[in-house]
């Protein structure tokens, strides 16, 4: 077995130890989101930072096996704030060794998260002692639990990577509902002022967001992974007519379906893994993961019927995140925009 | 993709760059009117790579060919697929292999030298007017006789069968209720007496014909693989077939690119949007056959994962043509090459319901992606 099955099979065990619908459901009603003994032993156990540096009090391993975590997360459809935390370590560990105190925080167990809003809808201009946001108010993950608040955003030309300090943050944040079972908060971030940040040149900017992405990308992949695997289940348990309705041509071709959406995904973030120097290869996995993953939830719906509706069914979950996370990503349109741009403007992603 | 392969790529890029100019346009311009039949100049184009050595990328030394895998052969198949030149198709693909695979010495040696040579093109004679997707029930008859055998009946939809130089046939040898366990695969010389075409012009200006088989005699030794046992040896070129799905859906896209370049739309949002799409579902094109390739550099043999390439090829490309001429609106009614993107796209829309259909319907495809990938029940 490879060290990434290896790993898998670590994550996916442990989360199945606790994790199942009901656990879920119970989350989402609780006070926190999460259970906070649970992210005492996801540190203890180090999977929170696998790509900081050994120096650093981390893993030492590479973005791949970041995904791989992520990816059982995903499959899991498990909510807590490791997500954000692996994303918010991927853009400070950007910063040349600046945030090496606060990756080092992140890697004793602080929760964190990461202010990058997709759609560049906060900006920062250099003033005395530091950099000035202004822009709508965003929404962040787990704003209200991290304790370390990274922040990645254009400043003109370039973009700067910051710190945003509890007390900077201090009457900005106020939670919301989230569509899915993880926690959200808006933060009004105009006027605020972030003093511990550097400027990064944009090219810098895109390959740290490439990476955050890819994280995301992964969980989706692993929820895209579960959804088949109980839909495909699920037509070969459930009978009608006196067949399973796996039987039925119809059936099977939504099936098949699912299962092209799914391997496009996981193919283009493997892919993108391994040209990490090549940011639209990593964008193009983002938009296709989310693409499937929101594809494959609405067909297993139809799959599953009633069933599938109920809150008694984990499958509320996967439809919900799946949503939720492509929501995520910043609006559809900009995103092809950009695609468009890269791929077919500067022939970006291909050998050809 | 490693680093030999990058390599790979830069010497056959490099060889196909200093070809004669005149050749690869004229190849060219006949392979984008009609793909499937490699004329006049597609001959001469293949003969020039046989000579070269470039035909047979992945074929074993032994039979004359570069002896390298499968992901190279990927690579070769996907460059002339940009470049919209020929590739050696069914031919160099399908047969030469399964020959490998099923026939005797003697066949090996009488055709296999030629394939790779560029000097011989094989028209594929599976389908019938009552046999299409249900190929099992075919009737054409072969009919034992001495040491030959005489063969009657009717193939359609042979695409090349005017330009080919073999037929690769599919007869029934046994009882017709015996389905595919009573068919036998043949290779018969074009030319040979009572074997009459008749072309059937499609809506894309691709011919394909109706071959008519009457008293057709042929020596024992045309047989492939073992009498009544022809199924097995038709299925193995099938899966060689299957995994030809390349990335002409990017050159149909960048048909559609300069059409917006010249028209100035380049940066317009809604051709932005609807491109950035198509060029996400280009790059997983790419990545479906490049998985497919590597599974067979693996030992192991893509099933479902050769339906997903296929399905995902056709309806890509059908795709591209389709919203590209909703973007071009009222000037994409002119056709040919005074037209928008040069008529590339209305031309590509009218071939496209092909490859949706064409080597094993989509539907058969996602029925083997649920019953053989998911375990599906039939």
């Amino acid at each position: 077995m490879t060290a990434d099955a290896l790993l898998a099979q670590a994550v996916r065990g442990w989360l199945a130890d606790f994790v199942d619908n009901t656990y879920l459901n119970a989350q989402e009603a609780s006070a926190d989101g999460y259970e906070s003994t649970r992210w005492d032993q996801l540190r203890d156990l180090g999977w929170h930072a696998v790509t900081i540096p050994d120096h650093l009090g981390g893993g030492d391993a590479t973005l791949a096996e970041a995904c791989v975590v992520a990816r059982e997360i995903g499959r899991a459809a498990y909510a807590s704030p490791l997500l954000a935390t692996m994303r918010a370590t991927v853009v400070a560990s950007g910063g040349a060794g600046y945030f090496d105190a606060l990756v080092a925080r992140i890697a004793a167990g602080a929760p964190a998260t990461l202010v990058a809003p997709p759609d560049r809808t906060v900006t920062a201009t250099p003033v005395a002692g530091g950099f000035r946001l202004a822009g709508e108010p965003v929404v962040v993950e787990w704003a209200e639990v991290a304790t370390e608040v990274v922040l990645l955003v254009p400043a003109g030309g370039d973009w700067v990577v910051g710190v945003l300090g509890r007390d900077a943050l201090d009457g900005r944040v106020s939670a919301v509902p989230s569509v899915d079972n993880e926690r959200i908060a808006r933060v009004a971030l105009h006027g605020a002022v972030v003093r511990e940040a550097v400027t990064v040149p944009a090219s810098a900017a895109r390959l740290a967001l490439a990476g955050a992405n890819l994280l995301r990308a992964s969980l989706m992949v692993g929820g895209c992974a579960d959804v088949l695997e109980r839909t495909a289940r699920y037509a070969t348990e459930r009978v009608q007519f006196g067949r399973p309705i796996g039987g039925f041509q119809a059936v099977r071709h939504h099936l098949a379906r699912m299962v092209i959406a799914t391997d496009a995904a996981r193919l283009m973030v493997d892919d993108a893994l391994e040209r990490l120097a090549e940011p639209a290869v990593a964008e193009v996995a983002s938009f296709t993961a989310a693409r499937s993953y929101v594809e494959l939830v609405l067909t297993s719906a139809q799959v599953h019927g009633a069933v599938g509706t109920t809150t008694e069914h984990v499958l509320h979950h996967h439809f919900r995140r799946a949503k939720a996370m492509r929501s995520r990503t910043g609006t559809r349109a900009l995103r092809l925009r950009e695609l468009h741009d890269a791929l077919v403007v500067h022939g970006e992603a291909s050998q050809w | 993709m490693k680093a030999e392969h990058l390599e790979f790529l830069g010497e056959l890029r490099a060889y196909l760059d200093a070809l004669d100019p005149d050749l690869v346009a004229a190849t060219r311009a006949e392979h984008i009117a009609d793909a499937m039949q490699p004329r006049v100049n597609g001959r001469r184009f293949l003969a020039r790579l046989g000579a070269d050595g470039w035909l047979g990328v992945s074929w074993p030394a032994e039979y004359g060919g570069q002896g390298r895998g499968p992901v190279e052969q990927w690579l070769f198949a996907e460059e002339l697929c940009d470049r919209r030149l020929p590739n050696g198709l069914l031919t160099l693909n399908a047969i030469g292999p399964t020959l490998m695979a099923v026939g005797t010495d003697e066949q090996k040696a009488e055709f296999l030298p030629r394939i790779i040579a560029g000097e011989l093109e094989f028209a594929i004679g599976y389908s019938e007017p009552d046999a299409g997707s249900d190929l099992a029930a075919l009737r054409t008859r072969a009919r034992p006789d001495g040491d030959a055998y005489v063969i009657d009946g009717q193939k359609i939809w042979t695409t090349g069968a005017t330009v080919a130089t073999h037929l690769w046939l599919a007869a029934r040898t046994g009882e017709q209720a015996d389905r595919h366990r009573g068919i036998s695969m043949f290779i018969l010389p074009m030319d040979a007496p009572g074997i009459e075409i008749t072309p059937i012009l499609t809506q894309g200006g691709e011919q394909t014909n109706t071959v008519f088989l009457d008293n057709v005699r042929v020596p024992a030794g045309a047989r492939i693989g073992a009498e009544n046992e022809g199924w097995r040896v038709l299925t193995t070129a099938l899966n060689y077939e299957r995994m030809f799905y390349h990335n002409e859906p990017r050159w149909e896209l960048r048909q559609l690119r300069d059409w917006a370049a010249s028209a100035g739309l380049l940066d317009d949002p809604v051709v932005a949007e609807t491109m950035g799409e198509l060029a996400v579902d280009v790059e997983i094109c790419r990545l479906f056959a490049q998985r497919g390739a590597q599974m067979l550099a693996d030992g192991q043999v893509p099933y479902a994962e050769a339906s997903a390439n296929k399905v995902w090829w056709s309806e890509l490309r059908q795709r591209i043509c389709d919203t590209g001429l909703d973007l071009i609106g009222e000037a994409g009614t002119v056709a040919g090459p005074t037209g928008p993107a040069h008529g590339h796209l209305e031309h590509g829309l009218r071939s496209s319901p092909v490859w949706r259909f064409g080597g094993g319907t989509n539907e058969i495809q996602l029925d083997i992606i649920a019953q053989r990938g998911l375990g599906m029940p039939r």
